[in-house]
């Protein structure tokens, strides 16, 4: 979001910073500012599909933790979104409340919490050593799993704050659901 | 053994993990990383050169001597030298410079970005050059970030 002068005052305003292909692919990423970008495109495709597919972590865990993240980096359309396959694997506005609550929630499942506490020293404070966190997590979760959860951090971290610098953010957006781009 | 023991087992025998060793318990997705990061460095909209200045303020900025210490790009050692000091240094371009200060921003708070940043970058490398800024940036923090949490030996991204 950009600032403008409005009658002398400063507002923030919903102007995006750059337009968008003329593209209508149905494809969200392709018709995005993302598709602007010939080299890397391909890449975002390929990975936002492996993100979803090829990972043993559930739909509902995946989001949960993009949720979280999009919490932190303040991307309204990250935080309006829910992903279809995430809805349909069991994911409720009850448990999207929670996640979304500054702090751990009293009464979220521990994999949940620990999915939330992950996303927390990733985003917070990945320099810091959390003995305590890693132990937990190599309690509830494997191997792949974790590293799943870190990369799919790395994915939609970095993704959320493009979309924020892009511009165009309006300050509110309803609930809605899509489908994975493919 | 378990997954942060497996870490801290390499790391107490002298061995740090690698990208490529740690993402075998998920070579499709940690490939598919790979491939993303390794295509911001032949991007016709913005210089290498200029991107790896940005990677190497991050670096410093989330305090990561791995990723400071790591070579993507070869640059004068001048520049490496006055990066932290860049704003006042006429060692680096105006445009190595509109880079410079929207990955700060980036960094700090992306909803803190002004349009004023946003336009100084599509001066001088268009509105694709800027689209591809912010999307290297978010991917070399991630990199970053990833190299921390797990304790890696470089930030080499190699294969699985």
């Amino acid at each position: 979001m950009g600032l403008e002068l409005d009658e002398g005052r400063s507002t923030v305003t919903t102007k995006g910073r750059v337009n968008s292909p003329q593209s209508d692919t149905g494809n969200l990423i392709k018709d995005s500012a993302l598709g602007l970008v010939p080299e890397t495109l391909p890449h975002y495709l390929d990975l936002t599909v492996a993100i979803w597919d090829a990972g043993p972590l559930s739909p509902s865990d995946i989001e949960l933790a993009r949720l979280r993240n999009a919490n932190h980096v303040g991307c309204v359309m990250c935080q309006a979104v829910r992903y279809d396959i995430a809805v349909a694997d069991g994911l409720t506005e009850d448990l999207v409340d929670q996640v979304s609550k500054q702090g751990i929630q009293a009464g979220l499942p521990e994999r949940q919490e620990l999915i939330v506490r992950f996303v927390d020293w990733y985003v917070l404070s990945p320099s810091a050593h959390d003995a305590d966190l890693k132990r937990c997590l190599n309690e509830q979760f494997s191997e792949a799993e974790q590293v799943h959860l870190a990369l799919l951090m790395a994915y939609f971290n970095g993704f959320s704050r493009c979309a924020v610098s892009l511009g165009g953010m309006p300050d509110s957006m309803p609930r809605m659901e899509i489908s994975v781009p493919r | 053994m378990q997954f942060w023991f497996l870490l801290m087992a390499e790391t107490a025998s002298g061995h740090k993990a690698s990208y490529g060793e740690v993402v075998e318990a998920l070579p499709e997705i940690g490939r598919q990383f790979a491939a993303l990061y390794r295509s911001f460095w032949s991007l016709e909209s913005v210089p290498a050169e200029t991107l790896e200045l940005c990677r190497l303020r991050l670096a410093q900025l989330l305090g990561s001597d791995v990723a400071w210490r790591f070579e993507e790009v070869s640059l004068a050692s001048r520049q490496r030298d006055e990066l932290s000091r860049w704003p006042d240094n006429d060692g680096f371009s105006p445009a190595q410079k509109a880079c410079l200060e929207l990955t700060e921003m980036h960094a700090m708070d992306a909803r803190s970005i002004t349009d004023a940043q946003a336009d100084a970058v599509k001066l001088h490398f268009g509105e694709v050059g800027f689209v591809a800024l912010v999307q290297a940036l978010g991917v070399f923090d991630a990199m970053i970030r990833l190299g921390l949490i797990w304790d890696l030996s470089s930030m080499k991204v190699d294969q699985p």
